[in-house]
Formats: structure tokens, sequence, C-alpha cells
């Protein structure tokens, strides 16, 4: 799958959860400083990425993934 | 580049009276860290504008908020953040763009969650360095400032204390919402609440200079769990207390003899960590409490109540139990009874009925009622002798609990002398207590809190407080020539440096060496007898034998060339025959002392305070009898004499059982020489003199033994 495939699926995801609005979601948004996930969302984030990429990631690594791009980097090595 | 410690104090009053705060991830989640933050700051009034900056809301509790700190349109004068520790040091630097100087980090997760941690926190100090900020934290309560022109709780405590002259300083942010609630339950008041946490960037010393100069703050209580670096806490201590009066009471946690290190010398093995805390903060005037209780005790009556002039007391009692209790409590404190003058004891004898007692302690008895209480504390407050009174109530039934304690609290006002209380009881007096404490008369549940807390304070104004700390000049100090031999000693990768040595270095210092020499062979060792007379002492050298007694290395009382020739052979036997690969490099003969006292001077150096001198009984059973006390080095003279009078071998020294006064003025100017050589080489890690045999007053003193361990190089 290519990156940009990944980041726009990732940025859905990203999009539902925290109820933001995707134009105000960027490549490198901080998951925490600039989107605003707390601790709960961050893990509703994880479970969302592996429902929509069909995947099982690392719980403890995936949750320190800091920003988008970073994100989907890490799920593009479960692909 | 402003010197730090301007540069935080400025940054410091900028925290303390922000006209405007940002809440740098704030939301609106009631219960987290981040609501309850700005909620907080909203309940107690602020007197300024505060600038929620939140990623994902548009406004918390009908403030407009902000996506990022830079998006704030006004200057912003402190800014808390409560961002998670991962993203902290992004926020941190928005805030030094936007020109923020003043920040409160609350946030945890750095160095007290290991290595990760720590480097989180030194991306926070290169930050704040980078744009001239200071921060308190990170993983702090937060700060609170009662002054009625701000108003700030910039914290997560549960409720914002009421306002008064104490301020406090905490390493544990648990322990401050304990001792909040604790202190709201007894109406004590504080004027700055700071909970430091990690001490990152600002430390309990920048802290304590703060309070130095804030004029609502009249005493500073700190609670710490490790003292960073002793000897600067010392120092601002010395400085604080000054210039401004103000007594320092601490709380240092951890009292346990972990840290004294299976160390080669007896210094080393006598000094632990919390002997030589007790010693630093005595020397610096610092008063140190056992437990909350006790430091709010003291607190309370150096806040509340003006300094006695004298130990003198006056107790007044309904019951004679108590105040015999309370005298047993005062006298072993170092207090003393007033003695009453005839006009105060006709006043007494007037006022009180036949069957009470007049004297000091004055039983206003049984049935007394508040007219009784009354006219005995007046008395008392009138007495030219009286410097203090307590007042001593016990709940009969016709005890007008609350009409006495209310008396009590209108007769005190505008008195110079200090009026203390012990309501005894709980259920009955609760009441009255109220009413004493919201008066802010100290109240103490026990007569000997009462009593240590009125010693606490009489000490601190007649001893400490205007104490001058001044290093005498020594002469005959040859700093180069030691440096020499230092340097001769270190080339040799050698850290243990034993007897001949070591005199050798004391020497340059002016201390009191034995005549004799080190001999190489038996001819030598008796010309070197026949030149300082008999009776000698002879001594194994060598680099392989610490504890030359051990091995039967030591002869005493040698009288003659025949008696020298044969401790030479017994001495090589002896030593050989315990350590069989042991080098010997010859016998020190040196002329023999007696008739003197036996006593250990020592040096260790330790990892906070620096270097630690020891004084004590000496011998080889040292060990044993623990009978020593410490300073931290440099000492001034009195210092010097106060580790003297601190032991029991003091009274020895002073002469006792018709034995004569011995020369006390030299150990005190071994311990000063000792001291300034420890601050000189600080590669110096342990030294003992065991022992130094001390003559009668006037006839100095002559080291007996000596060894030296340095810094181990790799």
């Amino acid at each position: 799958m290519e990156k940009n495939e990944i980041l726009t699926r990732v940025k859905d995801v990203v999009s539902n959860v925290l109820k933001t609005d995707p134009g105000e979601i960027s490549d490198d948004s901080n998951f925490i400083f600039d989107l605003g996930a707390d601790s709960m969302q961050s893990v509703e984030l994880v479970a969302g990425f592996e429902e929509e990429f069909d995947i099982e990631m690392d719980q403890d690594k995936a949750l320190e993934i800091q920003t988008i791009d970073d994100a989907a980097t890490f799920i593009a090595g479960y692909l | 580049m402003k010197e730090l410690r301007q540069l935080r104090q400025e940054n410091l009053e900028t925290i303390f009276h922000p006209k405007s705060v940002a809440i740098v991830g704030t939301n609106n989640v009631k219960g987290t860290v981040p609501h309850d933050i700005l909620y907080n700051i909203l309940k107690a009034d602020f007197n300024g504008i505060v600038y929620p900056v939140s990623p994902r809301e548009k406004s918390i509790k009908g403030i407009k908020a902000y996506k990022y700190v830079v998006d704030v349109p006004d200057d912003v004068d402190l800014a808390i953040l409560v961002f998670p520790s991962s993203v902290c040091h992004m926020a941190l630097e928005q805030c030094g763009q936007k020109g923020i100087k003043s920040v409160i980090i609350i946030s945890a997760g750095y160095k007290e969650v290991g290595e990760a941690g720590l480097k989180r926190e030194q991306q926070l100090i290169e930050i704040a360095r980078k744009y001239d900020m200071s921060f308190i934290g990170p993983n702090c309560l937060g700060v609170i400032n009662t002054s009625p022109d701000t108003r700030l709780d910039a914290s997560f405590a549960r409720e914002m204390p009421m306002a008064g002259n104490i301020g406090f300083l905490s390493q544990s942010g648990a322990l401050c919402t304990a001792v909040l609630d604790y202190a709201s339950a007894k109406h004590i008041g504080f004027s700055k609440f700071i909970s430091f946490g990690n001490k990152a960037d600002i430390s309990e010393i920048d802290l304590l200079f703060y309070l130095m100069n804030d004029e609502e703050t009249k005493v500073i209580l700190m609670y710490l769990e490790e003292v960073s670096d002793g000897k600067a806490l010392m120092d601002a201590a010395r400085e604080v207390i000054e210039k401004s009066g103000k007594p320092i009471l601490i709380i240092k946690s951890g009292r346990t003899n972990e840290g004294a290190s299976a160390a080669a010398s007896h210094t080393g093995s006598l000094t632990g960590a919390d002997e030589v805390c007790d010693a630093g903060f005595e020397q610096a005037g610092i008063i140190r409490c056992d437990n909350i209780e006790e430091m709010f005790n003291r607190a309370r009556a150096f806040a509340y109540q003006p300094p006695p002039a004298s130990e003198k007391v006056a107790i007044i009692t309904n019951a004679g139990g108590p105040g015999v209790l309370t005298t047993d409590a005062a006298i072993s404190r170092g207090l003393k009874l007033a003695k009453f003058s005839e006009e105060t004891t006709a006043v007494l004898k007037k006022a009180l009925p036949a069957t009470a007692n007049i004297n000091n302690p004055v039983d206003v008895i049984g049935d007394a009622r508040s007219d009784r209480y009354l006219a005995a504390i007046q008395a008392a407050f009138d007495d030219p002798d009286v410097a203090g009174v307590f007042v001593i109530l016990t709940p009969q039934s016709m005890t007008d609990i609350d009409t006495i304690a209310a008396d009590v609290a209108r007769i005190a006002e505008g008195q110079t002398k200090p009026i203390y209380t012990s309501f005894m009881g709980e259920k009955d007096v609760a009441s009255g207590i109220d009413i004493l404490q919201k008066a802010n008369i100290p109240h103490y549940i026990l007569p000997e809190s009462m009593c240590d807390s009125y010693q606490a304070v009489y000490h601190f104004n007649k001893k400490v407080k205007d104490k001058v700390h001044k290093l005498p000049g020594l002469d005959n100090i040859q700093r180069d020539l030691a440096r020499k031999l230092m340097d001769k000693v270190k080339a040799n990768g050698r850290s243990y440096i034993p007897e001949v040595e070591t005199i050798e270095v004391l020497e340059t210092y002016g201390l009191p060496v034995p005549q004799g020499k080190l001999a190489t062979t038996a001819d030598e060792a008796v010309e070197t007898a026949e030149k300082i007379g008999y009776p000698v002492v002879m001594k194994v050298v060598s680099d392989d034998i610490i504890h030359k007694s051990d091995v039967k290395g030591v002869e005493l009382n040698l009288g003659s060339a025949d008696e020298v020739k044969d401790a030479w052979k017994r001495i090589h036997s002896n030593a050989l025959a315990a350590i069989p690969d042991a080098t010997i490099t010859g016998l020190y003969v040196i002329k023999m002392v007696k008739g003197a006292e036996e006593i250990i001077l020592g040096i260790k150096r330790d990892p906070s305070f620096g270097p630690v001198l020891l004084f004590g009984l000496g011998g080889i059973f040292v060990e044993v009898f623990k009978d020593v006390s410490f300073g931290v080095a440099p000492l001034s003279r009195e210092e010097a004499m106060h580790m003297l009078e601190q032991t029991k071998a003091y009274k020895i020294l002073k002469g006792t059982r018709g034995r004569n006064p011995r020369d006390m003025d030299s150990i005190v100017d071994a311990l000063l020489r000792l001291g300034q050589l420890a601050v000189d080489f600080p590669e110096i890690e342990e030294l003992d003199i065991n022992p130094l045999f001390v003559l009668d007053e006037g006839s100095g003193s002559v080291l007996g033994d000596a060894r030296m361990i340095l810094t181990k190089t790799e």
C-alpha cells in the first residue's frame, strides 16, 4: 500500500475518533499537542487503526507514536 | 546575560504576582489535573486575566480558549503547563517564542520515572536557558499566593488555604495536600505555598531567597527529601537569616544511616549522612523538625506571638497535675519558672481564693471561671520577671471554656510578651481551641509541645538570628608546600596515605606534629630516640598495613637503646607474621606523650555538604563509644568550640574528678586548621587523627597517629 493512502486513511480514523475537522490534520500533527488526544482517545486511536488496516499492533510501541506521519510509517511496517 | 540568581528572582516575582496566566494543555474534563488547575484559579478569584490553551476546545468554563499559546493576542505573564510530559517541551518552546519568562510545569513523567524522563527534563532546561525563562517543577502540585492583590491558586489542591504569614515549600506534592488539610483544620494561614517537585530549574534555594524578600512571609517552612547541595543550602540559610531575621524550619526525611559507607577510616565509619545534615543545619541556623506536627507547633509560635525576652515563664493552670507536668516539661527543655515580684504576689493573693497556689505555677484551682484566669494572666503579663505566659486549662463542669478562650485572645492583643495555651482534652475543649486558633493564639495539645515551641523561638531569637559566621584568619599555613607534598603522593597513584606522609602534610598547616623521624635501620632508630629523648614509641610504617595495633606493630614506652633495638626486631617479626607480603618502609620513632587525654579528629567528604569534621573521644574504641560530634568546614571558632561542647568528652576536658582542665584551645585550633586543609584540598576523601594527645591547659596537644585517604582517580 502506498504511504499516501495510509496517511489518508490514518487521518480519517483520527477525524472520526477525535471529532476533528480533517482539514485541521496535517502529516506532522502531534496527536496530543496539535490534536488534543487524551489517554483514552489514544487507546481508541490504536484500536481504530487496527480495525481500519486489519492488523494487530504492539500496543506499547503504538502508544508511543507521536505524529500522523510516524503512525503511517509504523502501520506500513505491518502491511 | 543576567546572572542566573537575579534572573530567577525576577521570574519568581512574576510567578507569584502574574497579571495574566495561560493554562497550557487544559481541558473540559472534570477531575483531571488540566481541568482542575484552571478551575482552582477561577475559584480562588484570581485578580488577573486567564487564558485557557487547549488543542481541541473552543472555550472552557465560558472563557475563550486558544489552540496554541502563541495564538494568545496579549502578553502572558505566567504559563502553567499541564500537557503530558511527552509534549511539554513543545509547549515550553512556544512559551519561549512568545516571550513568557515564568512557567510552572505541573506534568509528571520526568526524572522520577528514570533515564528517559531525565532526558526529557534536560530538554526543558535547555529550552528555558535559551529563552531566559525560569520554571518551577516539573512534577509538582503547583503554587499558591494568598496575597489579596493576586489570589493565585495555580495548583490542584482541594482548597485554597487562608491567608497568613507562613511560607511553605515542599519537594513532595502529595505531602502538600495533607499539610493544607491539616492547616485548614487548625486555622493556619499561608502567605505562599509552593510545591517545587523535581526542582529541575528553580530549587529550594531560589525559593528561600524569594521568601527572604517577601513582605508577607514571616516564617519559612520546608519539606525536603534530599539535599542536593548542602553547602549552598547552608549559605542561603545564613544569608536569609542575616538579612531578614526569618526563621527557617525544615523537615528532611530519610534519617537512616545507609549513607555511611563502609569506609577505611574511623571517621568514615562514624559519619552518617543524617548526622552531617544535623550538623550543617544547626551551623546554618536552620531549625530541623522531626515531623509535620512539630514543625507547625513551632511555626505558630514564630508566626503569631512576639519572641520572648528570656526563658522565664509563668504557668497559669486550673489543675495541679497539669501544672506539674508543664513545669517538668519547661525545666527539661531549659526554661525557667519566673520569680514573681511582691506586687504580683499581692495582686494574685487578692484576686484568687485562699486555696489557690499564688506561686509559679499559679493554680487558680478546679472551680475557676474566666475572672480568675483573667486576673492571673494579667498579673503574669505585668510581672517584670515573666517573659512568657503559659495557660493550661482542664474542662471541669463549671469551666467556661469559650469565655476563657475569648478572654485569652483579647488580653493577648498588643502584648509584647508571648502567650501560649494548652486546653487539655479533645471534645469539650474543641470550641475553645477553635476560638484560640482563629485569634492566632498558639494552642498545643500537650504541654511538652508548648515548651518545645517556646524554647525554639527563644533560642532562635537570642542565639541564632544575630550570629555572625566569621572565619578566623590562620597563621602558619604553607599551602604551596602542602600542594607539593600532595602532588608527590598522588603521582605514585596511591589513595591510602600512611602516617609519616600524612603528618608531613599536616605540619604544613600548623598542626602540632610529634617529635620524631622515620628510621629505616635499627641504628637510625636508636639515633633518633637519643636525639628526641626517651621514652619513645615505635610504629611500623607500611602501605600494606592500615591498622598497626592489630598486627602488634606498635610498641610504647621504650626507655633505652637496647629496648629500641629489641622492639625493632619484634615489630618487624609481628608485622610479617600477620601480613607476610607486607613491604615495610621502616619504623616511625616518636617521642612518647604521657598523661594526656586521647581524642579523635577527622575529615570526611560528604557528597552534599562537602568536607565534614569530626571530634570525639579517641583511641581504638572510638567506634564503640561513639561520643562524637560533627561540623561542616570551614568552621568559625565558635562552631569549633561548639563541637566540643556537644560531647561527653567535653566534661572530661574541662576537668573532672580532680583532673586538670585540658588545652581545649589547641583542639579548636587543630579543628580550624583541618577544616582549612579539607577545603583547600578537595582530593582528601577521609582523614583520621587518632589520637590527638591533649595536654593540660596551656601545654598544647600533639598528634599521636594520622592517616589520609585520597579520592581514587581512574
